[in-house]
């Protein structure tokens, strides 16, 4: 059964709205191990990732945040619970269902990441970087991509380079680039990080907005007072849930 | 954006490093097409500069047979002579069609090192070039002191039809009793394109004279009916039954054994120019795979954007691939462009084991040579980037954004 999470206005399976799952993990466990030393880097995880909502995931360096951010996005397996994403079961009863390649394409039509270090190619322009997801499905879409940059304020910063461009511009490419493929939710872990207070509260502000037109966003952070703006918020301390 | 442009934004990001790996392999395919043109030069030109002698079977005084091909095809001074007599018994073996007895010397100028080349020969040595033409009526008699001579030392000396030439013996010759003589220009050739070109011919009596050789003769260049196999051995054999001072050999015998010595010495710069390469392709392995360790961050991100291994692992082969195959289409550009040194260089250094390395140019451009320098590139390429290609694609995006969180 899933449960809530555990957020600091409100328990959010309580008055969840209808909107449709875009990803569920139930009882979710990581373990990683060095040698013979286990280390349990997420316990009893259990949400419900509904499209159209805004979460955050709070908590201090080596809570687990970024670890929840890579189970959602596939880019790593539980060891433990059930996972699905965007429909489809990763990890069931305890087994993976879905293999890396399989996750790799579930990541590249379901899901955008975004990073604190923006991880822009320094050799290409902001459009280019923006396309280049596009490069992994075949596919290619400059038209799209300068919509994104414009739809970011970058309209006019087409073909620079990211050594042109200050951190809030860098990630606001990396924001356009995480929305290339349409993804159902996006992922952005510490993406302030590298920002000075102003930048970040632009940059939240384009969270919002998109996360107003539909899109499903969690946030990992451990900015508390940018936690208080966001409506769900999961504590997350020494891999577990936490009630505050 | 597709992979290929993707792939030269990244070599080019560390331009540096990437013209020094180009260089490493360009030189080495550089080393290995000359060396590979020059092998084809040379077997081509020695062909052809045996099917101009326009005979198949060589018979000279004994000797070294190799110095003796040397003289016959460059011209020159050989201190063996054999008896002209040798010559009507040659004539009438079986399976030979036509012979032809030459004497030849040479006249050096010790300051200039300048040598004049000539020839004493007969009507048969005409019978041999039916392709020759010339300006002038030719000799008059078989002890006429008359010279035909080739354009090129014609021009040289400034002689045309109906003039004379003057014959004078260096300090050595006139010590020897030889003979200065003025001669008649009666004819000069139309260019051949051969060594003939820089001769200068006299009836065979009229040169045993002026050198003091009277019936001597240095070869007999012999022309066989039949040219298979078993015709020529048996027409080879014949000839040595003769007996007497003699070496009998077929010029295609001096042929494969030209091109095995060379055949041995390509072998052994072939394994050098190999060890070069395969540096090379080390060097492009090294260069390919501290990229791949630089940017296993990136690596990380494009993963997580949506590239699958197979994606990753496709653009670093691509980069690898493209980095060989412009290091082998510069090292071409490079011989190419530099193939008169390059050739001046084999020539000085293969002097010692190739007396009579054939005139003209022996590396030029061969559309097959050319192929294969491009396609053992692109192999090297394949070679040395599946390695890195494959520690790339492995890397696991996780632990990339964690070594950069």
């Amino acid at each position: 059964m899933t449960t809530s999470v555990v957020a600091e206005q409100e328990i959010l399976t309580s008055d969840m709205p209808v909107n449709p799952s875009v990803a569920t993990a139930n009882r979710l466990g990581k373990i990683y191990r060095r040698g013979v030393e286990e280390i349990y880097a997420l316990r009893d995880i259990s949400a419900d990732f509904r499209q159209g909502q805004f979460y955050c995931v709070l908590g201090p360096s080596g809570a687990g945040k970024t670890t929840l951010l890579n189970l959602l996005g596939g880019m790593d397996v539980p060891t433990s619970g059930n996972l699905a994403i965007a429909g489809s079961t990763v990890m069931d009863a305890g087994r993976v269902r879905l293999s890396e390649g399989a996750r790799d394409k579930l990541r590249r039509e379901n899901i955008g990441f975004i990073f604190t270090e923006f991880f822009l190619m320094p050799t290409l322009t902001a459009v280019e970087n923006v396309q280049m997801p596009l490069l992994w499905s075949g596919k290619e879409d400059r038209k799209y991509a300068v919509e994104l940059l414009e739809r970011v304020g970058l309209g006019h910063r087409l073909t620079h380079r990211p050594t042109e461009m200050s951190g809030g511009e860098m990630q606001r490419v990396a924001i356009a680039r995480a929305l290339i493929n349409r993804p159902r939710l996006l992922l952005a872990d510490e993406p302030t990080g590298n920002v000075d207070t102003k930048t970040r509260d632009s940059i939240f502000e384009l969270f919002r907005e998109l996360n107003g037109e539909g899109l499903a966003i969690v946030l990992a952070t451990h900015d508390r007072e940018l936690a208080t703006r966001i409506d769900h918020v999961m504590h997350l301390r020494e891999g577990r849930i936490a009630e505050r | 954006m597709e992979y290929l442009r993707l792939a030269i934004k990244n070599l080019l990001r560390r331009k540096v490093r990437t013209i020094l790996t180009l260089l490493g392999i360009g030189v080495a395919i550089a080393v290995l097409y000359s060396l590979l043109e020059f092998q084809q030069g040379y077997e081509k030109g020695l062909q052809g500069q045996l099917d101009q002698l326009g005979a198949h079977i060589m018979v000279v005084p004994k000797g070294c047979p190799y110095e003796a091909a040397t003289i016959v095809l460059h011209g020159g001074k050989w201190p063996r002579y054999m008896e002209e007599s040798y010559f009507d018994k040659i004539k009438d073996v079986d399976g030979v069609s036509q012979a032809a007895p030459i004497l030849m010397d040479a006249i050096i100028d010790i300051k200039t090192k300048d040598s004049k080349i000539f020839l004493g020969i007969t009507d048969e040595y005409g019978k041999l070039r039916p392709k020759w033409t010339m300006d002038g009526p030719g000799f008059s008699g078989v002890k006429a002191q008359e010279t035909i001579m080739g354009t090129a030392i014609a021009k040289k000396l400034g002689l045309k039809v109906g003039d004379t030439f003057y014959l004078k013996q260096d300090a050595a010759g006139i010590a020897a009793g030889k003979d200065n003589a003025q001669l008649k220009v009666v004819g000069i050739l139309d260019r051949t394109g051969s060594q003939d070109d820089g001769f200068i011919f006299m009836p065979l009596h009229t040169l045993q004279q002026i050198f003091k050789l009277p019936g001597k003769i240095v070869v007999v260049l012999v022309r066989a009916e039949k040219i298979d196999a078993g015709s020529m051995e048996r027409t080879t054999a014949d000839l040595r039954a003769l007996g007497g001072n003699m070496n009998v050999f077929p010029l295609s015998e001096l042929l494969n054994n030209a091109s095995q010595l060379m055949q041995v010495t390509k072998v052994f710069v072939l394994a050098i120019v190999l060890v070069a390469i395969a540096i090379g392709a080390v060097g492009v392995l090294n260069t390919i795979l501290m990229a791949v360790f630089e940017r296993t961050k990136e690596i990380g991100m494009m993963k997580a954007i949506g590239a699958s291994p197979k994606d990753i692992f496709a653009l670093i082969w691509t980069e690898t691939v493209l980095l060989c195959t412009a290091g082998g289409l510069l090292g071409i550009g490079i011989a190419i462009t530099s193939s008169r040194g390059i050739e001046w260089f084999f020539r000085k250094a293969l002097a010692s084991q190739f007396s009579a390395l054939p005139e003209g140019t022996l590396i030029g451009v061969s559309s097959g040579i050319v192929l294969l320098c491009v396609l053992l590139s692109i192999g090297l390429g394949v070679l040395a980037g599946f390695y890195p290609a494959w520690r790339a694609s492995a890397v696991k995006p996780i632990e990339a954004i964690r070594g950069a969180n």
